[in-house]
């Protein structure tokens, strides 16, 4: 992490938290080196290391969930401007949700054909996608400046009329949904959405109809225009995932445990 | 406070991306960050070259701030200014910004992570600075800083069109200036619209060598940046001699930028000279000195003391004296040393030891045009100045095979400035669509090797309808009339001319009715000229076009060829010069080949060698061998290149502000003068100290002062001891906050000249109401005595046509009646006894050259010549962000040449030569002869981002003018196929 360095010239100073693409290349490799020397060591290990939800390993799955959801606390955090810099938020979800990876790599007892796995699949993915993205996906964002040129010659004009109406319509939305933002300076914050769901989906859809007019997405490469949607597709569909996992070794724990021994809480034995 | 904005003039932008180089400095950018960027712009199907500065537009409804998914924003708008800023520490890099922005104006920092972006300056502002980086040193007068609603007036007034790029009702506040409308179509239509950089300027693997490249003091934060003190001077890389200041935090120098207190450049800069911060904090440079222990060309060397360095290399030097003559030493002193070195110190070493092969890289680059300016004028170079009164007065620019644009960028854009404020009248001649032909009302696209039959034509069209300046020929040019009548008795007329040139007869006369009938025309010639084996006749058929209309002597009005040379001429007492026997080989390096493989016509068997030349020689291959068979080579050099890998030793040298000197002679016969500010890196040494050390080996320390280490010393006693710099003392040099003063200046406080050789004025160092330093007073086009110098070397005084051997249609050339290997006769032009080689002029056969090569499949006009603006020969290639503007060798092809031989934008292609073949990447561009390609210099397989070969290994040595040894390096034929 490269919150302070020494340059060669002998200066010191801060810098806003970052987690630099070396760093970023090592953990990974440290994690999958050492998730398979676990798993190359499992057969070795006590029988509670390999007892699906024995004691030991629920406690390790519960703190790896936990970890996990320092994500989610990060786009909370980022998005309601609570808590922090959200940059130092970005380096505590990756931080966490990297350990919480090896936690629930070791929660899973090295059982990777049954459903659950998908959980720990769907978090290789997202750890894939997320060092893509930060390391080898930044090059192509940078390299984004002054690609449009395009834009600064002269273009179809009813596209400027059809903003036209689409801007006033999102105006007409916004005095409604909140009086005093401004169009040109306004986006939907976590708050609008729990207030007027309604009129922030009617303004979210006029933002996606203005960004396809406009076509902002089209004009770089779709990794680069929808990488960080898939990436977040990805975490809900594991923290979905998760819940379900949850539920069922919770309230379902005896079709979980397919008529063996439930080794951990659990509420109902259905 | 109004919306503030930034106004760029899409007419004034010469594409030089100084702007680039600013911000990046101004803000601490590293390779891959952007706050703004020049985008090149072509066009596949038309010859055209614009360029668009992009960088934020402060939208009133920024995209980018509303794609933001932090909240509350990392980017956020000023309500008062407009001014939209990105806060660096809520960014999380996620990168939607960049996505959301449809002008492609949000930076992105891909090692930190996080978004930048142009924010105005407003940090630099708020120091007190009055404008932004990019605006304070835009050499083409094209960003202005400003309240928006002000400069859309402003700019109204004028006439100009504000282009409207608001097509997302985003409300941009950057305003752009439509191109102006001009006759051949450039700027009629949407100079944007369907435009596409070249493939290769953004090409990923190019720019991979560049990760972690970036040397201090990029990437760090502004208060590590931050100047305490700041010195000025100047720039020491090319011709255009910018003044700069050096900003300095402690002992570190932190930033380059231009000089706001110059009266005449006013701050305007080229990005070379900013990027010499990459010069001073490189660690690619060499730091001490080495011995070779393995094979020439390997590049295996043991690092040794100074002391062991130059008593092994005086000892050898002994030897080769002792078996061969000291004639057998070469000194290759190019310009990368500095004038102070070349015409100075290593020349002062050069006499004592007794040798007369010394020459530097002019009869590659200038000796034509000298030996031209000379014989006619008197003396080197035009008398005129980058003035408002002088040449900025001119009512046309007439530029012959001249690029100024992005050779001496800072120049030329005080020029389209004039142009375009005072509607003055721009053409251009040259193969290519170059940057400076992109600003021209007209480009006539020549055919390389053929410009004096233009001149020749113009001329005949003035003379035979007497719209000559008949008092100033009468009064002021011996010899003119004779001139006329060998142009008329060759019928050397614009439907002669129109098939060889390939510009059509009503052109040409129309040409020449304009610069005959302009009130002041700067007629412009550079390299495009001199590099041909017609280098002296071209030059002085356009110096005698400049003349015969008047345009000489006057203010806004000359025959301008580049610099004026600085000139510096110590000599050592003569009891302490040494005796040879033998003259000079020849007086290109390239002759003395023969000489070092063969010892012919007398062995040299030692060179130090200060420049490049095997990137530099033409005919590698031959140079390379040349160089091998050596039995001593020397090199003194700032980076490890190729010549450095051939050499025996290797003494590391200084530059710049690390050594004190003055800057390149430049067009504006400005001396600027350059402190010693640092230290060189590791063990390295100015020049200076280098050849004073070497020579005090041999006894030379009563002449080569110990003192004159200190070149400011060394300037004042020894350099300046001459009519034409008695005045430029370091003092006067002092008085300025800029550092230079223009000469000729007799005495420390005898006034600068605005333009020299007006009516009624003595020339400087002539007898008293000699207007010009010729022999007669007058400008000499034809004498009884220069017919007879002429027809030593096989010529006549006035021009008589002849092209260049290789050629796709049968036009005469000049033939070397000998080899290097001969004795040839003395040349009449020489200063020092110069063997030379006469030519004789042979009418195209069957079984000419050209029509051989032609039957061979070479089908293709080679033309190599200056890159853009940030490179200047191989120095640029070892910054980083010289490379990342351009980073690869390319060669620029008609798309319709490209098609018929499979070639893509972008690709890897062999060009191929008589003489040689090299690979490069293609640049389809529509703007060049269908039937020729460009291929830059500077290139080299040695250097540290994208080595290249040379383009050298294309041309050919024994191509060369006959009178002023010049090579031919513009015309050659060759084959291109993809790679």
């Amino acid at each position: 992490m490269n919150v302070r360095s020494l340059n060669g010239a002998g200066f010191l100073h801060m810098r806003r938290p970052d987690i630099g693409n070396r760093v970023l290349i090592g953990m990974v490799a440290a994690i999958v080196i050492a998730l398979l020397l676990y798993f190359l060591l499992l057969p070795l290990m006590p029988q509670a290391l390999r007892t699906p939800g024995s004691p030991v390993l629920y406690l390790i799955g519960a703190l790896g969930a936990c970890l996990l959801l320092v994500s989610m606390a990060f786009v909370l955090a980022k998005r309601t401007g609570r808590g922090g810099p959200p940059p130092a938020w970005f380096v505590a979800h990756v931080v966490a949700s990297s350990l919480g990876t090896v936690l629930v790599a070791i929660h899973s007892a090295g059982y990777l054909r049954r459903p659950p796995a998908l959980l720990f699949l769907a978090l290789l993915g997202l750890i894939l996608l997320g060092v893509w993205g930060r390391v080898w996906l930044s090059r192509r964002i940078s390299a984004t400046f002054g690609t449009k040129h395009g834009h600064f010659a002269a273009l179809a004009e009813d596209k400027r009329a059809k903003l036209s109406v689409l801007i006033a319509r999102k105006v007409e939305i916004l005095r409604a949904l909140d009086p005093g933002a401004a169009e040109g300076t306004f986006s939907l914050t976590l708050a609008h959405w729990l207030r007027r769901p309604r009129l922030s989906a009617r303004y979210a859809r006029l933002v996606r109809e203005e960004s396809g007019l406009i076509g902002t997405r089209a004009m770089v490469p779709a990794q680069q225009a929808y990488w960080r949607a898939a990436h977040l597709a990805l975490a809900y569909t594991f923290v979905a995932g998760l819940v379900i996992h949850v539920v069922t070794v919770t309230f379902f724990a005896g079709y979980v445990a397919d008529g063996g021994e439930i080794t951990w809480w659990h509420l109902a034995a259905w | 406070m109004s919306r503030l904005a930034l106004m760029i003039d899409l007419e004034r932008c010469i594409g030089c991306k100084s702007c680039e180089v600013a911000c990046k400095q101004e803000h601490g950018l590293g390779p891959g960050e952007y706050r703004n960027k020049v985008v090149w712009l072509g066009d596949a199907t038309q010859p055209a070259l614009d360029f668009l500065t992009v960088s934020c537009q402060h939208c009133d409804r920024p995209a980018c701030l509303r794609a933001c998914p932090v909240n509350p924003k990392a980017i956020t708008k000023d309500p008062a200014t407009g001014i939209v800023r990105v806060d660096e520490d809520r960014c999380t890099g996620c990168g939607e910004c960049v996505i959301a922005c449809p002008y492609g104006a949000m930076g992105y920092d891909a090692v930190d992570h996080h978004a930048v972006k142009c924010d105005l300056c407003t940090d630099r502002r708020e120091k007190g600075a009055p404008t932004t980086a990019c605006a304070s040193v835009c050499p083409g007068h094209a960003i202005t800083f400003g309240e928006r609603a002000q400069m859309v007036a402003e700019a109204e007034a004028d006439g100009r069109t504000v282009r409207d790029h608001d097509h997302f009702l985003l409300a941009p506040a950057n305003v752009y200036l439509d191109r102006l409308p001009r006759e051949n179509g450039i700027g009629n239509a949407d100079t944007l619209a369907d435009r596409q950089p070249p493939a290769f300027m953004d090409a990923d693997f190019a720019k991979r060598a560049l990760d972690g490249a970036a040397d201090f003091p990029y990437r760090l934060p502004r208060e590590d940046r931050e100047a305490d003190r700041v010195v000025p001077g100047g720039c020491n890389i090319c011709f255009n001699c910018c003044s700069t200041k050096f900003h300095f935090k402690g002992d570190k120098l932190v930033r380059v930028t231009g000089n706001d207190e110059d009266p005449v450049l006013k701050g305007k800069v080229c990005p070379k000279s900013q990027m010499t911060l990459q010069l001073y904090h490189n660690d690619k440079r060499l730091t001490q000195p080495l011995k070779r222990v393995g094979e020439r060309g390997e590049g295996k060397f043991e690092p040794i003391s100074w002391d062991q360095a130059l008593d092994e290399i005086a000892g050898r030097l002994e030897k080769v004296r002792a078996d061969y003559g000291p004639e057998a030493l070469a000194l290759y002193v190019g310009t990368r040393t500095g004038i102070v070195t070349r015409n100075a110190y290593a020349h002062l070493f050069s006499q004592m030891w007794g040798t007369p092969n010394i020459e530097g890289t002019d009869p590659f680059c200038a000796a034509g045009k000298n030996l031209s300016y000379t014989i006619t004028q008197g003396t080197v170079g035009s008398g005129n100045s980058y003035t408002p009164g002088d040449l900025g007065s001119a009512e046309m620019y007439l530029y012959v095979g001249d690029n100024q644009g992005e050779t001496r960028p800072v120049y030329f854009g005080m020029i389209n400035d004039w142009r375009i404020r005072n509607k003055a009248k721009m053409v251009v001649v040259d193969p290519r669509l170059t940057v400076t032909a992109s600003k021209a009302d007209r480009w006539l696209a020549i055919r390389s090797g053929t410009d004096m039959a233009l001149a020749l034509a113009m001329a005949h069209h003035i003379l035979s309808n007497d719209l000559h300046d008949k008092k100033f020929c009468e009064n002021w040019v011996l010899g003119w009339e004779r001139w006329r009548d060998e142009i008329f008795a060759h019928g050397y007329t614009p439907e002669w001319a129109e098939p060889i040139t390939s510009i059509p007869a009503g052109e040409i006369r129309r040409l020449a009715e304009e610069v005959a009938g302009a009130d002041g025309c700067v007629i412009f010639a550079s390299r495009g000229i001199n590099q041909h084996t017609t280098s002296v006749q071209t030059n002085r058929a356009l110096m005698f076009l400049a003349a015969i209309t008047g345009n000489w002597g006057r203010k806004g009005g000359a025959f301008f060829n580049m610099t004026a040379g600085v000139p510096i001429a110590p000599s050592a007492p003569k009891d302490r010069q040494g005796k040879y026997d033998r003259p000079m080989i020849r007086k290109s390096p390239v002759g003395w080949t023969d000489a070092m493989r063969i010892g012919k016509p007398y062995p040299l068997k030692a060179m130090i060698a200060c420049n490049n030349p095997l990137a530099q020689w033409p005919g590698q291959e031959e140079a390379r061998e040349a160089l091998k068979a050596l039995d001593l080579l020397v090199h003194i050099e700032l980076f490890p290149n190729e010549t450095t890998a051939f050499a025996d030793y290797v003494l590391p040298a200084a530059a710049g502000i690390e050594k004190g000197e003055i800057g390149r002679s430049n067009d504006d016969r400005r001396i600027v003068w350059i402190d010693r500010m640092i230290d060189p890196p590791g063990e390295a040494k100015p020049d200076g100290w280098i050849w004073i050390e070497l020579g005090k080996r041999f006894g030379y320390e009563d002449v080569l002062k110990e003192r004159y280490k200190d070149s400011a010393v060394f300037w004042d006693e020894v350099c300046i001891d001459n009519v034409h710099l008695r005045g430029c003392t370091q003092r006067r040099l002092h008085s300025v906050p800029y550092r230079w003063v223009r000469f000729p200046v007799a005495s420390e406080d005898a006034p600068e000249q605005e333009t020299l050789y007006l009516e009624g004025t003595t020339a400087s160092g002539a007898p008293e109401g000699k207007r010009f330093p010729t022999p007669s007073g007058k400008l000499e086009f034809w004498t009884e005595a220069l017919e007879a110098k002429f027809a030593i070397l096989g010529l006549t005084a006035a021009p008589v046509f002849y092209s260049e051997r290789e050629q796709l249609i049968d036009l005469p050339y000049v033939r070397l009646t000998c080899g290097d290997d001969a004795d040839g006769v003395l040349s009449p032009f020489g200063k020092v006894p110069t063997i030379a080689t006469p030519g004789e002029i042979v009418q195209p056969g069957s079984d000419s050259p050209g029509a051989r090569l032609r039957a061979e499949g070479f089908d293709t006009e080679l033309v190599t010549g200056r890159p853009p603006a940030p490179h200047f020969h191989s120095w640029t290639h070892y910054f980083w962000q010289a490379q990342e503007m351009w980073p690869d060798l390319y060669v620029q092809i008609h798309p319709d040449r490209a098609k018929a031989r499979g070639i893509a934008d972008g690709a890897r292609v062999k060009v191929e030569t008589a003489h040689g073949a090299i690979e490069a990447v293609a640049w389809l561009h529509a703007g060049i002869r269908p039937t020729a390609v460009f291929i830059p210099i500077g290139w080299g397989e040695k250097q540290p981002f994208n080595p290249w070969r040379s383009v050298n290994f294309l041309t050919d040595k024994t191509q060369r003018c006959p009178l002023s040894d010049q090579t031919n390096l513009k015309t050659l034929l060759c084959r291109i196929s993809p790679a």
